[in-house]
C-alpha cells in the first residue's frame, strides 16, 4: 500500500449524519450549554453566600457503601450546614429550662420504673405494691406528660440519651426540602458530566411539557417558505425539509419518538378494521305523480369495484356502503357506440327492457360513450405525482404497488410531458423537479428511492404539490396532481372542508386532482371521494398491479384527459305511461332539480373514451307491480299526444374550457332498441352488475334475483373479454356466494 | 461561513446567546460529524464521538480565545474528544471479530469498510499523534503547516510523522500484511 492508497482510503466520503442523531446531539449541546451558564450565574451567587456564613467542610468522609459505617443514622448527603441547625447550644434561651426538665422528669420516670421491676422480681407476691405500683407508674406518667407540653410539643421521645440528637434529626429533616432547589441547579452544576446525563434525561421530559401549539407553530412556519419559493432547488427543499423535520424534533419529544419508533419497530402492530365510508341509503321508488323529474350527476369512478373484489377475494363480503353501485358498473368498458366527432362529445344510447328482477317492470339504460382523442390531439401534460410515503404506507400492497404503478404511468405520457413528485409524511418534500418523461431514468431513480416512514400530513402535501404544478402551469395541456395515498391525513389542519375548498379553487384555475387509493386496513373512502369530485378528477383504487395497469394504462386517456365536465343527467317522465321509477346508484352523486341548469354547480367529468352507464328501473302504468298506491286525490294524467315515450333524457355538460353549459336531449320511446346485438350484449352485462351490486347492498327491490342468475346473464353476455376483467367479474360473484359477511 | 460572521457568532454564544450557540452548532455540525465519521470509520462510533463533542463545545466555548482560527480549534476538540471516548471504550472493546464484522456488514460499502478498518487499526496501533495527524493531512487534506497549527507541533514534526506512516505502510506491504509495526 502506498501513499497515494492511503489517501484514497481516507478520503472516502462519509456519509451524511443521520437527521434524528443530529437533533438529539444538538438538543444534548443545548441542555448542556443552558446548563453552563445557569451554572456560572450560579457560582457568582454561591461565593457571595459562602462569604457570608463561616466555611464547611460540605463532602462526607466516608462514601458509597462505607455510609453504612458512620454513627448517625443520617449521613447529611445534601450537605447541609448542621452548624446552623438548632441544637441544644443554640436554641433560644427560653427553651433551654423546659428542655431540661423533660429531660430530668423523663429519666425520673425511667429510673422509678426499673427500681419497681427489681422489686416486684423480688417480691412477686404483693398486691399492695402493686396497686401503688399502677398508682406510681399514672402519676409518674402524668408528670411526664404535664413536662411534655411545657415543652410545647418539641420531643417526640421519651429515652433520655436520644433527646438531643433526635432534635438535631427533625431540624434537619425540615430543612432538606428547602435546600433541593439549590442543589439541582447548583451541585449538579459542579460536576459537569452529572449535569449532561441529567440534562439529556431531561429533555424529553422538558419538550413533553412544552405546549403543544408549539409544534404546530413551528411546523407551519417552516412550511410557508418552503411553499413560496417552489421552484427552489431541490436540495434546499429538501435540506429545508430536514431542518423543518429536526426542529419539530427538538421541540417535541413525541414527535422525535414517534419518529424513532417507526424505524425502529417497522412492523405495525395488527390493525383493526378501519376502512371508512361514506353512508348512504338507497334510493327509493318514487311515483312519478309527485316527483317526474330525476337528476343527477354523472360519476366515472371505479374504486368500490376494487375494493369490493379485493374483500371478495380475502373471502369477506364487503361493507354495504363500500358499494356504490354505479361505480361498480361503470368498472366495465362497455363498447357502446362512439360519437362521430369532437363537437358533440356524447354519443347517448337509451334502451328500454323487461327487468330481470321484478316481473312486470322494465329498465331502461342509458349508455354514454365519450369522444375517443386520437393520438394527435392529445394534449401536453403536466402531472405532479403527490405520493404519501407515511409510516402507513410502509406495506407490500402499498408503497411499493404505487412505485410500480407510476412508472407504468410513465410508459403512456409523452416525452414531452412533466412530472414532479412530491411526498409527505412527517414533512413535505419535493423529491422530482418538474421533469420531462424522456428523462425517464432519473424520475425512475426518484421512485424507487422513496421509503415509508412518520405520520401524514396530507394537506400540507397537497399545497406543496399545486405550488409545483403552478410553477410549471401548462395552459395548453392538462395539469393535474395524482395522489396516491392510503388515504390517512391526520395531521395538521385537515377539515375535509378546508381542504375542499382549496382544491375547489384551484381546479376554477385549471389544476385537476386524482386520486389512487391503495391498501386496506385504513383506507378513507370518504375522503378520497371528496378530494376526487371536487378536483375534477376520478377516484379510482388499486388493488393489484393488474387494476394500476388498467387504470393508469389501457385508460390513461381517460384518466387524463377530460373532454367534458360538470356533465348531469335530468330524466323527466312522462306520467302517462310510467307510474314509479327508481335510480339504480348515484346516490351520493343526486343533485337537485334546479341545479340541472346551473352552471355554477359542480358535477362529474368525462374523459376522453369514457363510458358513463345509468340504469333506471320503471313501472308502467298499466303494469300490476306498482309498489305505490296511486293517489285517491289526485287527477289521473291525461293522456297526450306524447303517448308512445316514456320519459325524457336532458344531458347537460360543459367543454373543459367553457363555462357555458351544453344540452342534449333524447326522447326514450317504448320501442327504443339499438338493433345492434353487440349493443344488446354490453347493456345485458352491465345489467349483470347492476343486480350484483344490488345484492351484495343487499336491496330492497331485487326480488328473488340471486347470484346464479347473474352468472348465468354475465356469462351469456361476456363478449370478446379482452383483459378478462367480465370473466374475473363472474369468479367474484362465485366467491360472494360463499363468502362471510364482515 | 465567512469568518467575520462566525467570529460575531461565537461572541454573542459566548455570552451566553442560546440561539447563536445553536447556529454555530448546527454550521459546524457537518464538520464535526465528517471529521468524526473518519476517525471511528463507522456510524455508531462516529455518533458517540459527535454527541460527546457537540456537549463539549457547548462547555468550553467560552473558552475560545480567537487566538487561532474557529475551524482549527474545533478540529482539536474533535480530537481530544475522540481519544477520550476510545480511552473510555477500551474497558469494554469490541470482543469479538464477528461483531465487528456484522457491523461493518451494514455499511454497504462493505469491502471499502473493512480496508478502512484496517488502516484505521494501524494508524491507532502506532504512537500517540500519528493518527490525527494522517487523518487531518490526508482525509481534510490540509497543509503540513495548517495541521501543526492544530495539533500544536511543529511543521517538521508532521512530515517526519507522515514519512514514518508512509515507511510503515511500506513494510506492512513487504511483511505480507501481517500487521505488526516496529514502532
Amino acid at each position: 500500500m502506498n501513499e497515494h492508497d492511503l489517501q484514497q482510503q481516507l478520503q472516502q466520503p462519509t456519509p451524511a449524519p443521520a437527521a434524528d442523531a443530529k437533533a438529539r446531539h444538538i438538543a444534548a449541546a443545548m441542555a448542556a450549554f443552558s446548563a453552563q451558564h445557569t451554572v456560572t450565574a450560579n457560582e457568582e451567587s454561591r461565593s457571595i453566600n459562602e462569604e457570608q456564613n463561616s466555611p464547611q467542610k460540605k463532602s462526607n468522609v466516608l462514601q458509597g457503601f462505607l455510609q453504612r459505617l458512620r454513627p448517625t443514622r443520617d449521613t447529611n448527603h445534601h450537605g447541609s450546614d448542621s452548624m446552623n441547625n438548632p441544637t441544644f447550644d443554640n436554641r433560644p434561651l427560653w427553651q433551654k429550662p423546659a428542655l431540661i426538665s423533660s429531660i430530668a422528669a423523663s429519666s425520673l420516670a425511667v429510673l422509678a420504673g426499673i427500681t419497681f421491676m427489681q422489686h416486684l422480681a423480688i417480691n412477686p407476691v404483693n398486691d399492695e405494691l402493686s396497686a401503688t405500683l399502677a398508682k406510681q407508674t399514672a402519676e409518674a406518667n402524668e408528670q411526664r406528660k404535664q413536662s411534655e407540653r411545657a415543652n410545647d410539643g418539641l420531643l417526640e421521645k421519651k429515652i433520655a440519651t436520644d433527646v438531643v440528637e433526635e432534635a438535631v434529626v427533625t431540624g434537619v429533616r425540615a430543612e432538606i426540602p428547602q435546600e433541593r432547589n439549590v442543589i439541582s441547579a447548583g451541585d449538579t452544576g459542579q460536576l459537569p458530566d452529572a449535569s449532561v446525563a441529567d440534562a439529556l434525561q431531561r429533555v424529553p421530559e422538558y419538550s413533553v411539557a412544552a405546549p403543544p401549539p408549539a409544534p404546530v407553530a413551528s411546523r407551519t412556519t417552516a412550511a410557508v417558505p418552503a411553499l413560496a419559493k417552489p421552484i427552489m432547488r431541490q436540495a434546499d427543499l429538501i435540506k429545508e425539509a430536514q431542518v423543518a423535520g429536526m426542529r419539530e424534533n427538538i421541540v417535541s419529544a413525541p414527535e422525535l419518538k414517534r419518529a424513532n419508533g417507526a424505524i425502529d419497530i417497522p412492523t405495525a402492530p395488527p390493525q383493526e378494521y378501519r376502512d371508512r365510508f361514506e353512508g348512504f341509503t338507497e334510493n327509493a321508488v318514487t311515483a312519478v305523480s309527485e316527483n317526474p323529474v330525476s337528476t343527477f350527476s354523472i360519476d366515472v369512478d371505479t374504486a368500490s369495484y376494487s375494493f369490493v373484489r379485493r374483500q371478495l377475494n380475502n373471502g369477506q363480503l364487503p361493507a354495504k356502503n363500500a358499494v356504490r353501485i354505479e361505480e361498480m358498473i361503470n368498472y366495465f368498458d362497455y363498447t357502446y357506440p362512439a360519437p362521430r366527432d369532437e363537437k358533440t362529445p356524447f354519443a347517448t344510447h337509451v334502451s328500454v327492457m323487461d327487468s330481470p328482477w321484478k316481473k312486470g317492470n322494465q329498465l331502461i339504460h342509458i349508455g354514454i360513450q365519450g369522444y375517443q382523442l386520437p393520438m394527435a390531439k392529445i394534449p401536453q401534460s403536466n402531472l405532479v405525482f403527490l405520493l404519501d410515503v407515511s409510516g402507513s404506507m410502509d406495506d407490500p400492497g402499498k408503497l411499493p404497488l404505487v412505485k410500480q404503478s407510476m412508472s407504468l404511468l410513465l410508459d403512456t405520457l409523452k416525452p414531452d410531458d412533466t412530472i414532479a413528485i412530491a411526498v409527505y409524511a412527517g414533512a413535505t418534500g419535493t423529491v422530482l423537479e418538474p421533469t420531462k418523461v424522456k428523462e425517464k431514468t432519473k424520475i425512475l431513480a426518484a421512485l424507487n428511492n422513496l421509503q415509508a416512514g412518520g405520520s401524514t400530513a396530507g394537506a400540507e402535501g397537497i399545497a406543496l404539490a399545486y405550488q409545483l404544478a403552478e410553477a410549471n402551469f401548462n395552459s395548453n395541456g392538462v395539469n393535474r396532481i395524482i395522489l396516491a395515498t392510503d388515504g390517512d391525513f391526520n395531521v395538521g389542519q385537515t377539515s375535509d372542508d378546508a381542504l375542499q375548498d382549496l382544491i375547489e379553487r384551484k381546479r376554477d384555475k385549471g389544476i385537476y386532482l386524482s386520486v389512487l387509493g391503495f391498501g386496506q386496513g385504513n383506507y378513507q373512502d370518504a375522503m378520497m371521494q371528496t378530494l376526487a369530485q371536487n378536483g375534477n378528477g376520478t377516484a379510482a383504487y388499486i388493488d393489484t398491479l393488474s387494476e394500476a395497469q388498467k387504470v393508469l394504462v389501457n385508460e390513461a386517456k381517460s384518466t387524463l384527459f377530460p373532454i367534458a365536465k360538470d356533465v348531469k343527467i335530468q330524466v323527466e317522465f312522462n306520467p302517462a305511461t310510467v307510474a314509479e321509477y327508481r335510480l339504480i346508484g348515484y346516490e351520493t352523486r343526486a343533485l337537485n332539480r334546479e341545479d340541472f341548469n346551473n352552471d355554477k354547480v359542480d358535477a362529474g367529468e368525462i374523459g376522453s373514451g369514457h363510458k358513463v352507464t345509468a340504469i333506471y328501473e320503471i313501472t308502467p302504468v298499466n303494469s300490476d307491480s306498482k309498489l305505490l298506491e296511486p293517489g285517491r286525490y289526485q287527477q289521473q294524467a291525461t293522456m297526450n299526444s306524447k303517448s308512445s315515450e316514456l320519459a325524457f333524457l336532458r344531458l347537460r355538460y360543459k367543454l373543459p374550457t367553457q363555462n357555458q353549459s351544453m344540452l342534449i336531449e333524447t326522447p326514450i320511446t317504448k320501442n327504443t332498441r339499438d338493433a345492434s346485438a353487440n349493443y344488446q350484449q354490453e347493456v345485458n352485462f352491465s345489467i349483470a352488475v347492476a343486480g350484483f351490486a344490488q345484492l351484495l347492498r343487499g336491496s330492497n327491490y331485487t326480488g328473488d334475483f340471486n347470484y346464479d342468475q347473474v352468472i348465468e346473464l354475465a356469462q351469456a353476455n361476456k363478449g370478446k373479454d379482452e383483459y378478462g376483467y367480465r370473466t374475473e367479474f363472474i369468479q367474484l360473484v362465485r366467491k360472494a356466494k360463499i363468502a362471510k359477511p364482515l | 461561513m465567512r469568518p467575520i460572521d462566525e467570529n460575531q457568532l461565537i461572541r454573542t454564544a459566548q455570552a451566553g446567546n442560546a440561539a447563536a450557540f445553536e447556529q454555530l452548532l448546527i454550521d459546524s455540525y457537518d464538520r464535526i460529524y465528517r471529521f468524526a465519521y473518519r476517525w471511528c470509520g463507522n456510524h455508531a462510533d462516529a455518533e458517540d464521538v459527535t454527541q460527546l463533542t457537540c456537549i463539549k463545545l457547548a462547555q468550553s466555548i467560552g473558552q475560545f480565545r480567537f487566538e487561532a482560527a474557529f475551524s482549527s480549534w474545533l478540529y482539536r476538540l474533535v480530537i481530544n474528544c475522540a481519544k477520550d471516548w476510545h480511552r473510555s471504550q477500551q474497558r469494554h472493546q469490541h470482543g469479538d471479530l464477528e461483531q465487528l464484522a456484522s457491523e461493518i456488514h451494514r455499511d454497504d460499502r462493505a469491502e471499502n469498510g473493512i480496508y478502512l478498518q484496517q488502516i484505521l487499526q494501524l494508524l491507532d496501533s502506532l504512537a500517540e499523534g500519528f493518527k490525527e495527524t494522517a487523518l487531518l493531512v490526508h482525509a481534510e487534506g490540509l497543509t503540513h503547516a495548517e495541521a501543526a497549527i492544530i495539533l500544536q507541533v511543529k511543521e517538521s514534526t508532521v512530515s517526519w510523522r507522515l514519512h514514518e506512516i508512509r515507511k510503515q505502510l511500506q513494510s506492512l506491504q513487504q511483511g505480507d500484511g501481517s500487521w505488526e509495526v516496529s514502532l
